[in-house]
């Protein structure tokens, strides 16, 4: 169902952000500076950069779970927890946070549980499905595999079509074999449901091949370094990965997150 | 056999080794009177705490502990729970409560049995120096056990959606029944200490005053089966609680 | 004016209780041998500091002295438990068994074992102390870190380096637990066990108040004894801190 956006058809947008931390002895960090970004209708907008350069900030700056020191977070241009309230945002972090004494059903249920609903049974059973969970509904997360759970997760985040979907670092925990696989999947998923989202990711190839963009980012404190649009045509297969565009997407990226004076 | 198996083998040889030898020597400094004529041979305890003739004193004292012990036990794990839940929902409320909750834990339960005595009557002591016993463990059990819910979990209940009552109702709550269970079992001891204590101060029956007066009549075999049965009945309601403690444990901790 | 705002959002609860106790007196116009005022009790200790003091400091005594030889006994035992597995193996499950049962139940036993006089309410308290410092003891040792015991003997450091430098600083946050637990109750036993049979000491005073219906001496007997009980867990919560700070 598609909603109104902001200024420019823009659903998300962080205008001139920037957020900065107190530790405990008082002293003051800067997460971010002077981050603008936005992200349009149904685009999918990978961030990349090096450890502790705020990207996961971006994220939950965009998700209400923190407040921008400066600036202005806007997502379909109201504040960005009137999206979390009106239960139209989904979530997939690098810690699944699945609850473990709920079924996996139960947990990709959760959202309607959440928002007041009845549980639409059928929905569930087609998410589980579509990540290729069918079978396991009623399987307690201690009895997946990491990559098991991390799809749980997903369908979990889709449970309710969000129109807007954060991912953060999803994968992260994963080896490279199930990761590449999940990654596979998720564009699959995707591309069948053209949500507006923000993926949040170290691995570079990872972003290349989700997104119609990458942001890269800049370490302590955080800033945009520069912007990429991703010239592969959808839907992408595993093919993708293989040709030389990619390999030289990839190197130009990874050498652009390299530290500065690194050889 | 594998060697974890062998490890958990041994433990078990080595604690009923333990044991046997602990029961053996019971018996032994009973029997050859090692420590003078105060220490029954473990035999004669137990042959004094089953005989038919005594068997209606006993079980009017059991009643009446037990009883005081398990009101205690209910009373003060409502009343622990729900301080201790106040205090988490109430941020407000917590220092005054911690504060409160400490200081009432320090008070011996010897210097509120007067305060008991009057506000209640002599036999109904035990039970409220019981309930003050079990509503420390749990008001600490609570209010931990509330707390452990992650901040992965909060931070997913917040993107959903979800209302404060909810994330209480379908994270915190189920989050914290673990910690729940391990206090409902430690409290169990406690709550058996509260009764008897309460008997000390004047009650008319029970273990307790069987302790007491068998100590001064010289009664041995009496002293030794009324403490007998209570910590019997101890070990085995704690056992039980264990058993229940590992399967909550094991669908609800992460 | 944020120091009154700490003072009232900490301490609300006890003024509440003083509130309740001078109401609870007023209103109903009880008697003073059921329910004497606080202001009276607080009279009859002021007026009779020599008796508090003499009782007091002798139940203090008792407890300090019971609670560290049960410690030292409980953490010497842990000690040998945890550097010979046979005898640990043994002695683990009575720990558990020791501590699921009402240990004060054990007072009136011991009592005739050791027969009505000063040195069996220490004896008491030691033999009560000894359990909890036996069993968290023994389990911080358990709890070494995996493979660290091995680091240590690669190196080829001797038993006694190993002890001090791995052992101890492993053992020792649970032995401030352990200290913690036992303090109240090595105070509250000291207290029954006086009661029941001693011939001085706070608990026999308050035995001696209740048997002449002096209820302002009871109270104030209790009131005292509340006070050294939270000095003394005070005390092991400044030394369990200080602990923390060195030993980390």
């Amino acid at each position: 169902m598609p909603t109104p956006a902001g200024p420019a058809g823009d659903a998300i947008r962080l205008d001139r952000v920037g957020k900065a931390f107190t530790l405990d002895d008082g002293a003051r960090v800067d997460a971010l500076v002077d981050i603008s970004l936005s992200i349009g209708q149904g685009e999918f907008v990978a961030l990349i950069g090096p450890s502790g350069c705020g990207k996961s900030t971006v994220l939950r700056l965009i998700a209400a779970l923190e407040a921008p020191s400066e600036g202005r977070v806007s997502v379909e241009g109201r504040a960005p927890d009137e999206l979390s309230r009106a239960h139209r945002l989904g979530v997939a972090f690098q810690d699944h946070a699945l609850l473990p004494w709920l079924t996996v059903s139960g947990n990709v249920g959760l959202p309607f549980r959440l928002a007041g609903r009845p549980v639409d049974r059928a929905r569930v059973a087609s998410l589980l499905g579509l990540v290729g969970l069918a079978g396991f509904e009623q399987a307690r997360p201690k009895q997946l595999s990491g990559g098991m759970r991390q799809r749980a997760s997903i369908a979990r985040a889709l449970a309710l079509s969000p129109d807007v979907l954060l991912l953060d670092e999803p994968f992260g925990a994963l080896d490279a074999v199930t990761r590449r696989r999940l990654n596979i999947e998720l564009q699959r998923i995707w591309s069948e449901q053209r949500i507006t989202t923000l993926l949040v990711t170290h691995a570079v190839d990872e972003a290349i091949f989700l997104a119609d963009r990458v942001v890269v980012m800049s370490g302590r404190p955080g800033r945009i370094l520069r912007t990429l649009e991703v010239p592969f045509a959808r839907p992408r297969g595993p093919e993708v990965m293989r040709t030389p565009e990619f390999h030289r997407l990839v190197d130009e990226l990874t050498l652009l997150l390299e530290p500065e004076g690194a050889a | 056999m594998s060697p974890l198996l062998r490890a958990k083998l041994r433990a078990v040889l080595f604690g009923a080794l333990g044991i046997g030898l602990f029961l053996g020597a019971w018996e032994a400094v009973g029997v050859y009177r090692l420590v003078g004529s105060s220490w029954p041979p473990l035999s004669t305890t137990l042959a004094f705490a089953f005989d038919p003739d005594r068997a209606t004193l006993f079980r009017r004292a059991m009643a009446t502990t037990f009883s005081m012990a398990a009101g205690g036990y209910v009373i003060g794990a409502a009343a622990g729970i729900a301080a201790g839940a106040l205090g988490v929902l109430v941020r407000a409320l917590r220092p005054g409560l911690d504060r409160l909750v400490t200081t009432i834990h320090a008070i011996p339960s010897v210097a509120l049995a007067p305060v008991f005595i009057v506000l209640l009557d002599r036999d109904s002591t035990g039970m409220a120096i019981a309930a003050m016993i079990v509503g420390y463990a749990m008001y600490v059990a609570t209010t931990s056990g509330l707390a452990v819910a992650s901040a992965a979990h909060r931070d997913v209940f917040a993107a959903f959606g979800a209302s404060p009552l909810a994330r209480l109702w379908r994270l915190e709550l189920p989050a914290a029944l673990p910690a729940l269970a391990g206090g409902l079992r430690l409290a169990i001891p406690g709550a058996l200490i509260g009764a008897i204590i309460g008997e000390w101060f004047g009650a008319s029956r029970g273990l307790g005053l069987l302790m007491v007066s068998a100590m001064h009549n010289f009664q041995i075999p009496l002293l030794w089966s009324a403490v007998l049965i209570t910590s019997a009945a101890s070990l085995v309601l704690f056992g039980v609680a264990s058993l229940i403690e590992r399967r909550i444990a094991e669908r609800f901790r992460a | 004016m944020r120091a009154l705002g700490t003072v009232v959002s900490r301490y609300w609860g006890m003024a509440l209780i003083l509130l309740a106790w001078q109401g609870w007196v007023t209103v109903f116009q009880l008697n003073a041998i059921v329910l004497p005022q606080p202001l009276d009790v607080l009279a009859d200790i002021l007026s009779n500091p020599g008796i508090y003091l003499a009782n007091a400091g002798q139940t203090a005594w008792m407890a300090l002295v019971g609670l560290a030889t049960g410690m030292a006994v409980g953490t010497l035992l842990a000690m040998l438990a945890w550097s010979s597995p046979l005898l640990g193996g043994m002695l683990t499950p009575l720990g558990v068994l020791f501590s699921s049962i009402p240990v004060v139940a054990l007072i009136p036993v011991l009592a005739r074992l050791f027969g009505y006089d000063g040195g069996t309410v220490v004896a008491i308290v030691a033999i009560i102390s000894f359990l909890p410092a036996f069993v968290f003891t023994a389990s911080g040792l358990r709890a070494l870190p995996a493979g660290s015991d091995d680091v240590f003997r690669a190196f080829g450091a001797g038993g006694w380096v190993r002890f001090t430098r791995l052992v101890v600083p492993a053992a020792v946050p649970n032995w401030m637990i352990a200290l913690r637990l036992a303090a109240p109750t090595a105070i509250l036993a000291a207290l029954l066990a006086e009661f029941l049979i001693g011939t001085s000491g706070l608990g026999y005073l308050f035995r001696a108040a209740g048997e002449t219906f002096n209820t302002e001496r009871a109270f104030g007997t209790s009131v005292v004894a509340t006070v050294v009980s939270i000095l003394l867990f005070s005390g092991t919560l400044a030394a369990e801190a200080w602990v923390r700070r060195r030993w980390g």
